[in-house]
């Protein structure tokens, strides 16, 4: 039977067995047990693929009853995040906002109040699209990403979590539990856009740049983007070259110029592959130019 | 407001009689609705864009409650869902279910089972076979020669037509000589405009449900703008006497043309009731909704000439019209097109073909100003690049050019002709040009830098209805029925629908005024089919101008009842008695002036006719209104371009509108701002591809990939303005005009005039999006 | 499986299949056929509802999710004849015409001056930006919240 006969809207036409473990070791056995087993946790990217017969796990393994991967701890030198923390909590968490400003302009951008009352920023990870704006940020934090297994816990960087659109380096009955995200020194200066055809809707691109700056000048810099690859895409070689560089507006232009030259696009029904390279071009400048402090409506 | 000033009721903004019913959560559309024992349908729909059905199997389906439906079960007749043409202008080529799908997602097959899921099951058992056929998704590529047939045979005033080369349907028109009226023009500028294809994205989907009756008859709820065309059509397909047939009014969750014809649902769920012998309803998936119904994508070359004086003397216009796999209206709205067009601006010549093909993709319908917003688009559009090139201010070129008071009008097509006999243009378009400071705005392309902003406007007007003061191809009349209850209360009776504009409070508060009671004294009462006369539908923005015309006449007439009946009972003449209201007894009152004890409250008027056995004050009339007014609007439109990322916003908008006597200022208003949302995002983001790998949409059919605005993509209050022009349409009930679709048809052009005042780049096709843009600032792409 | 939610103040315990939807639950269950079914794929908010004060898609929430919460749906808001400040104020400022999305708006409003009665404009168009109204254009929408919200305070 035909894929539009398939899908319907109106409920969803899977049948599954629910599971609501409490821990994070019944849940990862229950993962184990069951090949076709899923975790749910606000169920925003998950609910809608069921829907639409992309996915159809056998079994569902619901995260939110388990305390562990609840809330947002301030450690210090990094924030930590719980895996099953709505989008809703992480973007009214003070120690986000003041901590991790980047993270939580990602976060805001996220659909709507209804969905980021719904979704975790696991499930934002976890579901590895590459227009994801939570797992930019995490990208380009530098975050890490706490794994549960039947093998244990073990940790992978958020740069190195994703394997594909939909795929991530994660193996059976292995679970997110949350992330690990340093906070950015005082010399650091971020900045996160993106583009959609209206206010609701999934980025045409986006962009999240990190700049530790000293005088005028880049010590370190981190420019990550999204839905311009298979993956979000950190770009080390803009990165390097930006190192030890005064930051001033043909630094800008020549980085943005690497930035645009430097990703995969492909052309889909939300733009071409030449927008998204004319497009990466401006809101590098742009997103450079504010993380770097040189001024907030730069003209071009 | 001068006319307005008498007035006791128009005007003043009144609560809508449903709006408890709607904030509560208690009003019941379609879709909400449900019967004990009744079934749910789900309809298996051809995944291919041509092909044809060798054979359904239904055997898989092992549910005993399961009802399935295929195309030899239901009646073999070729129809056409909408109903309001004589049959010369009527082209039929729909089937219930098809055994030879020619879009995807046309239904084939049907199945009703005891819940939604089980229906899926059972819908998921059934196979069918199909043998594909070669599809064509592009109308120039549709009319080459040797392209697959879509259509073989149609039918026309009920005789075989063969189709050829897939045109479904032409029309041709001319006056004067535009052949010599080009060589004479000092200024001539021609172009070719593409639109896009989009989607209606009302908010209910088409849902109906049918409750089969004993002795053969069905009482139907569905999504409809017309009544009394759905039971000719369930009549006509079906044969039930129209008497066993009733289609009940339930408000519509939006629809901007998407039920003007019967929906592809309504017969189906009508053929599963039957069968099943229980009530059956059937409510569409977005998805599938999105499969169902879209605007007509129009390809339009367009020349236009002027004398060195900028007067406008020639015009020639060939169209295009890609229609999908089937006709819905695909012929009047030929002569729409031309109507449209030559009604914008005098043309002593001109000359016209049009031309409707057929497709492998979703069949069109009308949305909201059928056709105008296109052809408004392109002409306004094009009448800024002859303002330049005749070296005239585009705001005084149209002045110069509009056609307006005393002019010949033939908006609805070459046989609905009329005077103009109100107009507001000039204060539409002063009013508005002072608010945005139009002689100010920014030279076009003389910016540089990131942000560009520029101002642009464009005009346009929709008729207000059909009517005309002869007969010509179109069907348009209505009707009502008001009674005195014995309350001294009234009820307003009309098969008229309300698409959410507050079309039936409008129309009571014309009841109320012209009885003098206040609005709260008229009740609408929600009916049927068979306690109402018939109304055509409500399209071509006419609720008001002729419904309101229908509800004025036979209030006249209940108001000369009273006074015969109320004569009678005070001993005095007819023709002396005279009308108050008195807010004391919230009672109106009919009197002898000067003759103390000579006066009847309402209510003691029906009181005593009740019980002197004198009847009830009621009438019942139909009504056929004499022209179709054209109701002027205007927009003026500042925008900001980001031209590092191709983003559109709109900064500012002025928007003036001739309606005649306003009614409801704020539903009037309302009106305003939704056509500019809809207007706004047709030209910067609608659209739904065909992906010509598959035939199907791009979107597969999820509003994730079509767009609509939200909240913050529309400009701030302080920003937005609209005002309404001290107007009086003598031919309409109080003065009053239309506005729906008025309200959205030069939205398009301002918007597109403004993106060009910007960028000093002009686009020709719709959308014009993030990626034109872009690649125009780039340099890549566009002309100067 | 069993599911006890508190729905519109009054405790309701159900048997349901794990995939059956909130929607469908109120809607077919309880006949509270105010929560409408746009899109059901978080795109429209004609579904939002209140879950444990938080507006959420009820379209693509699991009813079986629900055990312990509290539900409120728009036929919750008033009781009698007597409308909540935000009906009202739709009402009167024309913020309805086909009012197939108003339930919606009317539930993410209620939210929304929850948590901000003073909301700026910015701050109002931000927070409803998950419903669609196809019909209004949204600024009688934006004027009855802010009308709601001064009554409100
Ligand atoms: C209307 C709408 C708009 C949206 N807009 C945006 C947007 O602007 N930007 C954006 O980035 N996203 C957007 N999304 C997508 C989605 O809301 C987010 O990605 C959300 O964060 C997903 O979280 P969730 O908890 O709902 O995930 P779920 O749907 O529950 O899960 C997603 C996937 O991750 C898996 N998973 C979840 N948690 C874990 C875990 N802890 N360990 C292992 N696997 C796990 C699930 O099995 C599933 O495959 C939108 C969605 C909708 C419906
Ligand atoms: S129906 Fe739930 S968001 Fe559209
Ligand atoms: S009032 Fe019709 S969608 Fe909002």
């Amino acid at each position: 039977m035909s894929a539009i006969n398939r899908q319907n809207t109106h409920i969803i036409p899977v049948d599954f067995q629910y599971h609501q473990p409490e821990t994070v070791g019944e849940a990862v056995k229950l993962l184990e047990a069951h090949p076709d087993a899923k975790p749910i946790a606000g169920g925003t990217d998950l609910v809608p693929k069921m829907k639409q017969r992309l996915l159809e796990p056998g079994h569902l393994v619901n995260l939110k009853r388990i305390r562990e991967l609840q809330g947002v701890e301030d450690r210090g030198g990094e924030v930590y995040i719980g895996a099953a923390t709505k989008l809703r909590a992480v973007e009214r968490s003070e120690t986000v906002q003041r901590r991790l400003p980047l993270l939580y302009s990602c976060v805001r951008s996220i659909g709507s109040v209804q969905i980021r009352n719904m979704g975790t920023l696991g499930g934002n990870v976890c579901n590895a699209s590459p227009a994801a704006d939570g797992a930019l940020g995490l990208v380009a934090l530098d975050a890490t990403v706490q794994v549960a297994g039947p093998g244990g816990t073990r940790t992978v960087k958020a740069g190195d979590f994703f394997a594909g659109p939909g795929k991530t380096v994660l193996g059976r009955g292995e679970l997110v539990t949350g992330f690990t995200v340093p906070v950015p020194g005082p010399d650091v200066g971020t900045c996160f856009i993106s583009v959609g055809r209206t206010a609701l809707d999934i980025s045409t691109i986006s962009i999240a740049v990190a700049l530790r700056m000293k005088g005028g000048a880049v010590q370190e810099a981190r420019v990550a983007l999204g839905s311009v690859a298979p993956t979000p895409l950190r770009l080390p070689e803009v990165e390097n070259w930006l190192k030890g560089r005064e930051l001033d507006e043909a630094t800008v232009r020549e980085a943005a110029g690497m930035v645009s030259g430097g990703i995969k696009p492909i052309t889909d029904i939300r733009g071409t592959a030449e927008y998204r390279r004319e497009a990466a071009r401006g809101m590098a400048m742009e997103a450079l130019t504010r993380a770097g402090g040189l001024e907030g409506r730069s003209q071009g | 407001m001068s006319h307005a000033s008498t007035l006791q009721v128009l005007g003043r903004d009144t609560p809508r009689q449903d709006g408890v019913a709607k904030v509560t959560g208690r009003e019941k559309y379609a879709s909400d609705m449900s019967l004990p024992g009744m079934l749910v349908a789900r309809v298996l729909k051809s995944p291919h864009p041509h092909a044809r059905v060798k054979s359904i199997d239904t055997r898989g389906v092992s549910d005993p409650q399961a009802v399935t439906l295929t195309p030899q079960e239901v009646p073999g007749i070729r129809f056409c869902p909408r109903l309001v043409s004589t049959p010369e202008a009527t082209y039929k080529d729909w089937r219930v279910l098809t055994d030879k799908p020619r879009y995807v997602g046309e239904p084939v097959a049907a199945v009703a089972a005891e819940s939604e899921e089980a229906a899926q099951r059972a819908l998921e058992a059934m196979r069918v076979e199909y043998e594909p056929l070669a599809a064509v998704y592009d109308a120039f590529a549709s009319m080459e020669e040797g392209a697959e047939p879509i259509h073989d045979v149609i039918e026309l005033n009920d005789q075989a037509l063969k189709v050829e080369r897939n045109v479904a349907c032409q029309m041709e028109a001319r006056e004067g000589d535009p052949e010599e009226g080009f060589k004479a023009a000092a200024h001539v500028v021609e172009r070719t405009y593409r639109t896009s294809r989009r989607y209606h994205a009302q908010l209910e989907t088409k849902s109906v449900l049918v409750r089969p009756e004993p002795g053969g008859g069905v009482t139907i709820w569905s999504t409809t703008q017309t009544l009394h065309n759905t039971r000719i059509l369930i009549h006509e397909i079906f044969g039930i006497p129209m008497g066993r047939i009733r289609v009940v009014k339930v408000p519509l969750g939006g629809s901007f043309g998407s039920s003007i014809q019967v929906n592809t649902v309504v017969p189906i769920a009508v053929a599963l009731a039957l069968k099943s012998r229980r009530p059956v309803k059937l409510s569409l998936t977005r998805e599938e909704d999105l499969h169902d119904h879209c605007s007509y994508q129009m390809v339009f070359r367009l020349k236009l000439g002027a004398d060195s004086d900028g007067k406008l003397v020639a015009g020639h216009l060939d169209a295009w019209l890609d229609i999908g796999g089937h006709q819905v209206q695909a012929y009047p709205l030929l002569g729409c097109v031309v109507g449209w067009w030559v009604s914008l601006y005098r043309l002593p010549h001109k000359s016209y073909v049009g031309k409707a093909v057929y497709t492998n993709k979703v069949p069109s319908c009308a949305f909201r100003g059928y056709g105008n917003p296109q052809i408004t688009w392109a002409v306004e559009t094009l009448m800024d690049e002859l303002a330049e090139k005749a070296g005239v201010d585009p705001l005084d070129f149209r002045l110069m050019n509009y056609i307006g008071k005393g002019d010949l009008f033939w908006g609805q097509g070459p046989t609905v002709k009329s005077i103009i006999q109100s107009c507001g243009v000039e204060e539409i378009l002063s009013r508005g040009s002072e608010m945005i400071d139009w002689y100010n705005r920014p030279k076009a392309g003389s910016q540089r830098g990131r942000y560009r902003r520029g101002v642009g406007m464009g005009r346009g007007y929709h008729t207000s209805s059909a009517g005309a003061p002869v007969p010509g191809t179109v069907v348009d009349f209505g009707g009502a029925m008001v009674k005195l209850n014995e309350d001294g209360t009234f009820d307003y009776v009309s098969a008229m629908m309300d698409h959410g504009g507050g079309t039936m409070d409008a129309n009571a508060k014309i009841v109320a005024e012209e009885l003098g009671v206040p609005i709260h004294k008229v009740n609408i009462v929600n009916a049927d089919t068979g306690t109402t006369v018939y109304d055509v539908c409500t399209h071509a923005s006419r609720g008001i101008y002729s419904g309101g015309g229908a509800a004025l006449k036979v209030a006249r007439q209940v108001k000369d009842k009273i006074r015969e009946n109320a004569a009678r009972l005070l001993d005095a003449y007819p023709h002396a008695l005279k009308f108050r209201y008195d807010p004391e007894r919230d009672q109106a009152v009919i009197y002898a002036e000067g003759v103390s004890g000579r006066e009847l409250t309402f209510k003691e008027l029906a009181y005593a006719m009740r019980h002197k056995n004198l009847g009830t004050v009621a009438a019942v009339d139909s009504y056929r209104q004499p022209s179709c007014p054209p109701h002027f609007t205007g927009y003026f439109v500042e925008v900001e371009v980001d031209t590092w990322t191709g983003r559109v916003r709109p900064l500012r908008v002025v928007a003036g509108a001739d309606i005649g006597t306003v009614i409801n200022p704020k539903l009037a208003a309302g009106q305003v701002h939704g056509g500019f949302a809809q207007g706004w995002s047709m030209v910067v983001n609608e659209d739904l591809p065909h992906d010509p790998a598959t035939g199907d949409l791009l979107n597969r059919g999820f509003l994730a990939d079509y767009k609509v605005p939200t909240t913050r993509d529309m400009p701030n209050l302080d920003d937005f303005t609209v005002f309404f022009t001290d107007t009086y349409e003598p031919t309409g009930p109080f003065g009053a005009k239309g506005i729906g679709e008025g309200a959205l048809n030069p939205v398009a052009g301002a918007v597109a005039n403004a993106v060009q005042n910007a960028l000093g780049v002009r686009f020709y096709d719709l959308p014009i999006t993030k990626d034109m843009i872009l690649a125009a600032v780039g340099g890549k792409e566009g002309q100067a | 499986m069993k599911v006890t939610m508190t729905v519109n103040g009054r405790a309701r315990t159900f048997d349901v299949e794990p995939n059956r939807l909130l929607l469908n639950l109120l809607r077919e269950d309880l006949d509270l056929t105010g929560a409408k079914y746009g899109c059901g794929m978080g795109e429209c908010g004609a579904c939002t509802v209140l879950l444990d004060g938080e507006p959420v898609m009820a379209c693509m929430t699991l009813a079986v999710d629900c055990e312990g919460a509290t539900i409120e749906t728009v036929e919750g808001l008033s009781s009698g004849e007597a409308l909540h400040p935000i009906q009202e104020a739709f009402i009167e400022e024309g913020a309805v015409q086909c009012g197939f999305c108003t339930p919606g708006f009317i539930m993410a409003t209620k939210a929304l001056l929850g948590e901000s009665p003073e909301p700026t404009e910015p701050e109002i168009r931000e927070y409803l930006k998950g419903n669609i109204c196809r019909c209004t254009g949204y600024v009688n929408i934006v004027k009855a919240v802010q009308r709601a919200a001064e009554a409100l305070r």
